[in-house]
């Protein structure tokens, strides 16, 4: 491997973080009417890394793929927008809602693209499955990090740091790689008027997928039980042990 | 002793022609597109779609045009977030844009059930027979949100080059050529400086650049300005604050009243629209030109859902979203007398294409796009863009139902000038007479210019369906960087009597008279531009800043 | 019969609190099918002393010195080996941070399907709840075939008390390859967390008096180690107490975290709307009238002054663990 990178960046098509999810009773699904739909934040981070590496190196390409419906296509205008510079809609109408099964089909796809380094997000914000990435790593037999929030790559070789509970891993490994981003690996780029323009005449190609059956099946979608009301655990000092109490028990965040 | 009263216009800084006009020579980086709409509302993106459609016709049909690069820039992050009416929609223009979809293909909601106008006192309300100018049949209750979204998609297949997130902060000139626009920097921090995101502002150039910034446009005003472009009245304006509200009871009439909660020395009213079943679209639209110095709008509009009328629709629902928008009411007299120049037109409610008796104005504004597009079409054919090649828009626009329409009622909002009595008589009569009644102009002043008297309570209300200012600022979506530098420019030494007075004005809570001095909380503005009429200049701030409507 | 498999967690040889809740949750997930638990734990030799006596009817043991810290392929290689062996229709991981690298890896491996982030065991065969759209929504997933890697959050199911497990103790498989390497596990770096991105946002007041006082909340958000920040009151702020960039309302940050304690704040409406959609509301205040008790879960009256140092001190002890 010389100065040049090639970077697959895996991205996802999400609603906003601040929609409103209402659940649409004929779909099963959220309803879709008036959300807005981003790419997921955390795959901005890899794309931001995949720019920021192929600057760094010089040399390279960035291509953006994405699964899912054809509206995924805007996902990888904003992705070519910020800079990659070809994108691929492995295009179903029925994307998995299993992370094997998707990462399945991304599989198949990377397995003989030639890439040096591929980076995804850690997770998606609308199924929280934290997952895809590396079951890619593992499928096509590649290092696989996830939540990666410090990444060197340098000579073929790659470092990366990932918060753990109380502490940082650090991790060797080699390229070729998979590595998962999490927040604090970089400040994703704004994408410029000229990189929107350019992004309009840059190559997306549109591949038709078929997911395979999956062992697992979405039985229902609801809205989270209400808040339970608020209350006074206690006056004083004396409030402090009911407090921990509550943390750790009812609300469970301690 | 005589009344304490407060002139706007005696506290408001001058427009900064200076800034916004450049003859500065265009950015090295300059993008060159052939047309550039500036403003992602109906009438920009009924240009840049009727444009791109002539274009591609003539093509077809071997003409010479080629390629032609069209823009449309939008300050707000995603289109629509910024866009906000009533609405009750004419399909009129859209059908015009749109001849092989029907009316179930455009995003529009439901089909006018019925109208119903009331006349509110505190307890009571009045069904009174429907004006003439305000039958609904064959209109649309729809969300100018949700129209513009798909407006954008039709743009974008048709190969418009659409860029939401980038507001235009100057005019690029030559002489008397505007030779396109300058964007707003991104990533600048409170004090001007740069932060890891900074993104210098861009240079479009075109051969025509329509504006079509809606109401109190800021690069349309300093054009007309510049240009010394007048028209027979100034423009008035009127703010309305709305709120959408899922309901337990579906709501089956488009719903208007007059009178209570607004003093009878204020021109307005409220509606309540079946925006689907379960959502209503409610709102108070007052004239700018009030007379008590302290009537705040949104708190009205918060006494008013108390009303039974109101109550029985909202109780047991829940507040989607909230918003505000200035209007303007002009009419007529207000159009400027020229609405093109070399290089340059100007669109929809830039312009005041706003008709207050029927109240629309989504339609001409739309209507206007189509025209500019002719006219760029042709003037684009012939290879000449300068003021004559285009003067043909303002013809068009003038011999169209557009101006006929608005001439028809030319002088009933300006009748409510002496108040709710005088004026609904004069409307009365200006309206059996097709328009005759009174005769001549009935002159106005600019908003900024009427004297309002100090004190007089707003009605106010904190039962369970009040929304508080800083609440509705919540559900508008605005999550506004908080470090970005201000866009609001107060005038010098702000007394408290004008400091109260944009404080009660403002429906965001903008303002705040704080420890003898006028507090400017500029994230939390909506771009509602009120301020930029009454007070504070109002200039763009960063793409992406500002309210996030999704269906007002 | 059927079986599920649990698969535990330790740091530095010893067993983690989280693994008493991942047995759980596999007996409730069993339950579903009558099925029994099985438990994995991979670790140092050290690790064995804590297997005793676990709630399941056995636990294998892949023992190896170079398995003390979390090495992503040679777990997985471990789990692997006793994951198809076969009769398993679920794998039970902790989602922490190890179990989230680890959960896909057995789903790879298995070549099965992944539940992550379950919070709940719905009734119906092997049927999980688990939240998505950032919990603005729960979705439920059932098992309708063959084994699924299934992936818990912790602290939400109490811990299973003890049982009589039996121990067998195994090698790495020597098929394992290893790709990554864990080198070492530092201590977090101390920078300090912005309130719109830390998961605990930790906010004072002008209940606080001075801006020296604010040290309390600094020793508050550090008990929590290193996940905590530090927000203030617009009030402060513009005091000039604290920078604006830890304002936290309306004209300041938007936060959302899972836990937002407010410090000596009254709660006015501003500051409200931007905090009110944190996960969890804690408010300490002097005043019982103050609008701050409207939106907090939980909240305590009284002198923030005797409270904190109490407060902190305990948290401290907990994440401490």
């Amino acid at each position: 491997m010389g100065d040049q990178l090639k970077i697959a960046v895996l991205v996802k098509r999400v609603p906003d973080s601040e929609a409103r999810i209402k659940i649409d009773s004929g779909s099963g699904g959220i309803d879709p009417a008036s959300v807005k739909f981003v790419v997921n934040p955390y795959d901005e981070y890899a794309v931001e890394e995949a720019l920021a590496l192929k600057e760094k190196a010089g040399e390279g390409e960035v291509v953006v793929i994405s699964l899912g419906a054809d509206s995924s296509q805007e996902t990888l205008r904003s992705a070519l927008a910020m800079g990659a510079d070809r994108g691929v809609l492995l295009k179903t109408e029925n994307a998995p809602t299993d992370p094997f099964a998707a990462a399945q089909i991304l599989a198949a796809e990377l397995e003989d693209g030639g890439f040096d380094l591929i980076l995804s997000g850690k997770l998606a914000i609308d199924d929280y499955h934290h997952a895809t990435g590396i079951i890619v790593a593992e499928l096509l037999g590649l290092p696989g990090v996830s939540a990666a929030s410090g990444l060197t790559v340098e000579s073929g070789k790659g470092s990366a740091e990932r918060e753990i509970e109380g502490g940082v891993e650090v991790v060797d490994f080699q390229l070729p790689a998979v590595v998962t981003c999490d927040k604090g690996l970089n400040e994703p780029r704004y994408p410029a008027l000229k990189g929107i323009m350019m992004a309009k005449k840059k190559p997306l190609e549109v591949k038709d997928v078929t997911p395979a059956d999956s062992g697992v099946e979405v039985v229902g979608l609801d809205l989270p039980p209400a808040r339970p009301e608020g209350r006074i655990v206690g006056e004083g000092v004396d409030g402090v042990a009911p407090l921990i109490a509550a943390l750790q028990q009812e609300a469970k965040v301690l | 002793m005589a009344k304490q009263v407060v002139r706007p216009s005696d506290k408001q800084p001058d427009l900064p022609i200076d800034k916004i006009v450049l003859t500065e020579k265009p950015d090295d980086e300059v993008i060159e597109m052939d047309v550039l709409f500036v403003g992602g509302g109906p009438a920009g993106l009924a240009g840049a779609i009727e444009l791109a459609r002539l274009i591609k016709r003539d093509n077809e049909n071997g003409g010479s045009l080629g390629d032609v690069e069209i823009a449309l820039l939008e300050k707000a992050e995603t289109l629509g977030e910024h866009c906000l009416s009533g609405a009750v929609v004419n399909p009129r223009a859209l059908r015009e844009l749109f001849p092989d979809l029907t009316d179930s293909d455009f995003p529009l909601g439901n089909p006018v059930p019925k109208d119903s106008v009331y006349f509110l006192t505190p307890g009571g309300a009045t069904r009174l027979p429907t004006p003439p100018t305000m039958h609904n049949k064959g209109n649309y209750v729809a969300s100018i949100s949700e129209i513009t979204r798909w407006m954008g998609e039709k743009a974008e297949e048709l190969g418009v080059n659409v860029f939401p997130g980038f507001p235009a902060a100057a005019l690029l000139v030559e002489d008397d050529r505007v030779l396109g626009v300058r964007t707003t920097p991104t990533g600048l921090d409170r004090d001007g400086g740069e932060t890891a995101n900074f993104m210098p502002a861009a240079d479009i150039t075109a051969k025509v650049t329509a504006l079509a910034e809606g109401c109190r446009g800021m690069l349309s005003q300093a054009y007309q300005q510049w240009q010394k472009i007048s028209s027979e009245n100034p423009q008035i304006y009127a703010l309305g604050v709305k709120e959408l509200w899922e309901t337990t009871i579906p709501l089956r009439s488009v719903i208007h009243t007059m009178g209570w909660p607004l003093p009878r020395d204020a021109f307005g009213g409220s509606f309540m629209y079946p925006l689907s079943e379960n959502v209503v679209a409610l709102g108070l639209v007052v004239g700018l030109d009030y007379r008590q110095a302290n009537l705040d709008v949104h708190g009205m509009l918060q006494g008013l859902k108390e009303h039974s009328l109101f109550e029985r629709y909202l109780a047991g629902g829940e507040l989607v979203e909230w918003g505000a928008k200035t209007i303007p009411e002009g009419g007529y007299y207000s159009v400027p007398s020229r609405n093109h120049g070399d290089g340059v037109l100007l669109l929809g409610d830039s312009i005041g294409l706003v008709d207050v008796p029927s109240l629309k104005g989504i339609h001409y504004a739309m209507q206007s796009g189509i025209y500019a597009a002719k006219t760029i079409f042709e003037a684009l054919k012939a290879g000449d863009t300068s003021a004559s090649a285009l003067s043909d828009y303002d013809r068009k626009l003038k011999n169209s139902y557009v101006m006929k329409d608005l001439k028809k009622t030319r002088n009933i909002r300006l009748g409510y000038k002496d108040g709710f009595i005088a004026g609904t008589i004069k409307a009365g009569l200006a309206t059996v007479t097709g328009g005759a009644f009174p005769g001549g102009r009935i002159a106005m002043e600019p908003d900024a210019d009427v004297e309002k008297v100090v004190g007089g309570a707003t009605p106010t209300a904190t039962g369970r369906l009040s929304v508080s200012k800083v609440d509705g600022v919540f559900k508008s979506g605005n999550s506004t960087r908080d470090t970005i530098p201000e866009h609001l420019q107060a005038g010098d030494d702000i007394d408290q009597a004008t400091a109260e007075m944009y404080v009660n004005m403002c429906p965001a809570h903008v303002y705040e008279w704080v420890d003898g001095g006028l507090r400017i909380n500029a994230p939390n503005c909506v771009d509602c531009k009120a301020t930029d009429v009454l007070g504070p200049r109002w200039s763009p701030r960063e793409g992406g800043s500002g309210p996030k409507y999704k269906r007002m | 019969m059927a079986k599920i498999l649990a698969v535990l967690e330790q740091r530095d040889g010893a067993l983690k609190k989280v693994s008493g809740e991942i047995l759980a949750a596999a007996r409730k997930i069993a339950d579903s099918i009558d099925a029994s638990v099985d438990a994995i734990a991979i670790g140092p030799a050290g690790l064995e002393s804590d297997l005793n006596g676990l709630a399941a009817d056995k636990c294998t043991f892949v023992s190896s010195d170079s398995l003390q810290l979390y090495q992503a392929d040679l777990y997985a290689s471990a789990v692997e080996a006793t994951a198809s062996s076969g009769g398993y229709r679920a794998i039970v991981i902790p989602a922490t941070a190890m179990g989230k690298d680890l959960g896909p890896r057995i789903a790879a491996r298995l070549k099965c399907p992944l539940v992550a982030d379950v919070t709940a065991v719905a009734d119906g065969e092997l049927t999980l709840v688990r939240p998505v759209y950032a919990g603005k929504a729960m979705s439920t997933v059932k098992v309708t075939a063959g084994t699924a890697v299934v992936t818990v959050r912790p602290n939400a199911f109490e811990a299973a008390g003890s049982g009589n497990a039996s121990v067998e103790k195994i090698e790495l498989p020597d098929t394992a390859v290893k790709r990554v390497t864990t080198a070492q596990v530092k201590a977090p770096e101390n920078k300090s967390l912005d309130v719109s991105e830390a998961s605990i946002v930790v906010s004072g007041g002008r209940g606080l008096k001075e801006a020296d006082n604010f040290k309390l909340i600094e020793e508050l958000a550090a008990a929590f180690g290193g996940e905590a920040a530090v927000g203030a009151s617009r009030a402060v702020v513009d005091a000039g107490w604290r920078p604006h960039s830890e304002q936290v309302g309306q004209t300041g940050k938007v936060v959302s975290p899972d836990l937002y304690v407010a410090v000596g704040i009254s709660g006015a409406i501003q500051h409200l709307a931007g905090m009110r959609t944190s996960k969890v509301i804690v408010a300490v205040n002097r005043d019982k009238d103050a609008p701050i008790f409207g939106v907090a879960d939980y909240g305590i009256v009284g002198d923030l002054f005797e409270i904190l140092p109490v407060l902190t001190e305990k948290i401290a002890k907990i994440t401490a663990g």
